[in-house]
């Protein structure tokens, strides 16, 4: 998937530059950044199957009422670690990988400004992963108090928190140094006549959603060192008999843990933006409000934590607060919403699969954010706190937002990686076959929860089994789905026709004027920007 | 070959990269620290207002500079 290490501008050559290594070595050691957004991708895309596993064992052992395949607390286990391996190792390593490669091409940079740090914050991440899942393995087995780890139960935890702990903590720093990286390139190595208010806007997304990483990273890591020293050195940050307050653990988590969100939407946001103009044939509508809303649903997402909190006894005045604040938070995101639907307005439209996930991106994220608004009103939420309510919002946001927006940027940008372009008709199956399985595996959770299902439970009520039923049978074509990509991806690779520089007739950022498959070295003279 | 840029470029540049990393190193290590520091120091909403108010600060500057020093600020798309 990644171009040949060559500095000529040949798409189908085999030859290997003198100065780099080959085989294994060149991918241990690479410091170029597109060899960098592949190991990213493909690592991603391998914790994105290994969370759908845990997923679909999920589903599986919910298909039904009463414990039909794993105990309870190994089904606590598997809740936790999907929802941190596809938050930390899918959503998040992607989103990494699509910078890596596009972010130093759309500004005309020849790399990123810390090459080896680079390096660096990749190969952090599969040594994390391995942590967090051998933690299965280990006596105890692997956390079990859901992904945000709320004290005191995660104090008391088994050997499996500790490594849990661990992980989180080198993700954290694989973050931390990828957002530092991202943002001095982005400030510091534009190409000439390129202005802040000239770059792409996933490059605007992005310098946005590295601020917000640096952030909120070292909050988490804090958190969990508090958590860690809690567990180990005697404090009592979190524990009520020692002084301590466990309602204080989740007021740092979700300080950390809402703007995480954000950064999960924001590049997906990004790359929307860059795949609705090219098939409308139009420029994007209203730029510069699009980087005034974006920067404004980050500073706002750090206003908006206790949302996640209504039901532990705040006093009305806070809940009313952050009610209003996460209502608020929703114009900025109404008016990109509005400014996509204006790009495609009377635009010479045509729909490839990028633009048929982008526009399912439109219609699912829309859905998902009425469901937060749902969620903002105090009094409903403390109906729907812990139920599949909350299950289903956050999906639609997170997998038919971000996911569907990363699949879209796939297929928008593989032939520039590799100089091949996939199979169209595949595609738009992969996309219909997506769209289908994950409206049937998720919409019904709204009812499941309108209707008193609480989440994180591996038995329930009676009453609650034939959605339970439509959502398995979903949740198990989607993972279908997801192989019929793999699919597509690798007879890409292997059999596809040859890419042009410029695919996409629309398409109109620097990227494209390099040839496909982009040569190892782009931009090494800066393009002037006019 | 790539083309190489002459060294006090290159050193200029390669300066420029550094003290951007260590103020974006420096926010980091302001929420890290003072997270658990406020865990000591007083008030829990005290304690996040300061952090909330530092990264608005710092943002405010970061920006605020780079616009200052952007010789074609004005222009538009």
């Amino acid at each position: 998937m990644s171009s040949i290490p060559h500095d000529h501008a040949a798409g189908h050559g085999h030859d290997e530059h003198a100065h780099h290594p080959s085989g294994i070595m060149r991918w241990i050691t690479t410091t170029n950044h597109k060899d960098i957004g592949t190991l990213y991708l493909w690592f991603s895309f391998i914790m994105f199957l290994a969370g759908g596993t845990l997923a679909l064992t999920i589903r599986s052992e919910l298909f039904h009422p009463g414990m039909q395949l794993v105990d309870p607390e190994f089904f606590n286990s598997l809740t936790t670690l999907h929802g941190l391996i596809m938050i930390f190792g899918a959503i998040m390593p992607a989103a990494v990988g699509f910078a890596n490669w596009q972010v130093p091409m759309m500004i005309g940079a020849p790399d990123m400004a810390f090459a080896r740090l680079n390096n660096w914050s990749f190969w952090l991440l599969p040594f994390a992963a391995a942590l967090l899942i051998s933690s299965f393995f280990v006596p105890g087995g692997a956390a079990a108090g859901g992904w945000t780890l709320y004290a005191p139960l995660s104090v008391q935890a088994g050997m499996g928190m500790d490594m849990t702990i661990f992980a989180i903590h080198i993700m954290g720093a694989s973050s931390i140094m990828g957002s530092i990286n991202i943002i001095t390139t982005i400030l510091n190595l534009r190409a000439p006549g390129m202005t802040l208010m000239k770059m792409p806007l996933f490059v605007w997304t992005w310098l946005i959603t590295a601020y917000l990483l640096i952030a909120v990273m070292p909050v988490l890591a804090g958190t969990v060192t508090m958590l860690l020293t809690d567990r180990h050195f005697g404090t009592s940050f979190f524990n009520a008999a020692g002084g301590g307050d466990p309602v204080m653990f989740q007021h740092i988590f979700w300080f950390f843990g809402h703007p995480e969100v954000y950064i999960m939407i924001l590049p997906a946001f990004g790359i929307v933006s860059t795949i609705l103009p090219t098939f409308s044939r139009k420029p994007l509508f209203g730029y510069a409000s699009m980087v005034y809303a974006t920067a404004s649903i980050a500073i706002l997402s750090f206003l908006v934590w206790a949302h996640h909190m209504f039901t532990v006894g705040m006093p009305a005045a806070g809940q009313l607060f952050f009610m209003y604040m996460t209502m608020l938070i929703a114009v900025p995101t109404g008016v990109k919403v509005f400014n996509w639907l204006a790009t495609m307005w009377k635009g010479s439209m045509t729909f490839e699969t990028p633009m048929l996930f982008a526009i399912g991106f439109i219609f699912l994220f829309t859905m998902g954010g009425f469901t937060g608004l749902v969620l903002a009103i105090t009094p409903v939420d403390i109906q729907l706190q812990d139920t599949y309510y909350v299950v289903a919002h956050f999906h639609y946001v997170l997998v038919a937002g971000s996911l569907f927006a990363f699949f879209g940027g796939i297929y928008y940008w593989l032939p520039k990686w590799s100089g091949k372009m996939y199979d169209e008709k595949l595609g738009k199956i992969h996309f219909w076959a997506s769209m289908i399985t994950f409206n049937v595996t998720f919409f019904p959770m709204h009812f499941l929860g309108l209707a008193g299902m609480p989440r994180r439970v591996a038995d329930y009520p009676a009453q609650f089994t034939d959605w339970n039923e439509v959502a398995t049978i979903g949740a198990f074509g989607f993972g279908l789905s997801q192989i019929l990509f793999l699919y597509i991806v690798l007879k890409a690779l292997r059999f596809g026709a040859p890419a042009p520089a410029r695919p996409w007739e629309g398409a109109d950022t620097l990227e494209w004027t390099v040839p496909s498959p982009a040569p190892y070295h782009t931009f090494e003279t800066p393009p002037a920007v006019s | 070959m790539p083309v190489s840029k002459p060294d006090d470029q290159r050193n200029a540049q390669r300066g420029a990269n550094l003290r951007t990393a260590l103020i974006l190193l420096s926010i980091a290590a302001v929420f890290f620290g003072g997270i658990i520091a406020s865990q000591y120091t007083g008030g829990n909403a005290v304690g996040i207002g300061v952090l909330g108010f530092a990264i608005i600060g710092f943002l405010l500057v970061t920006i605020g500079r780079k616009l200052r020093g952007d010789p074609s600020k004005t222009e538009r798309r």
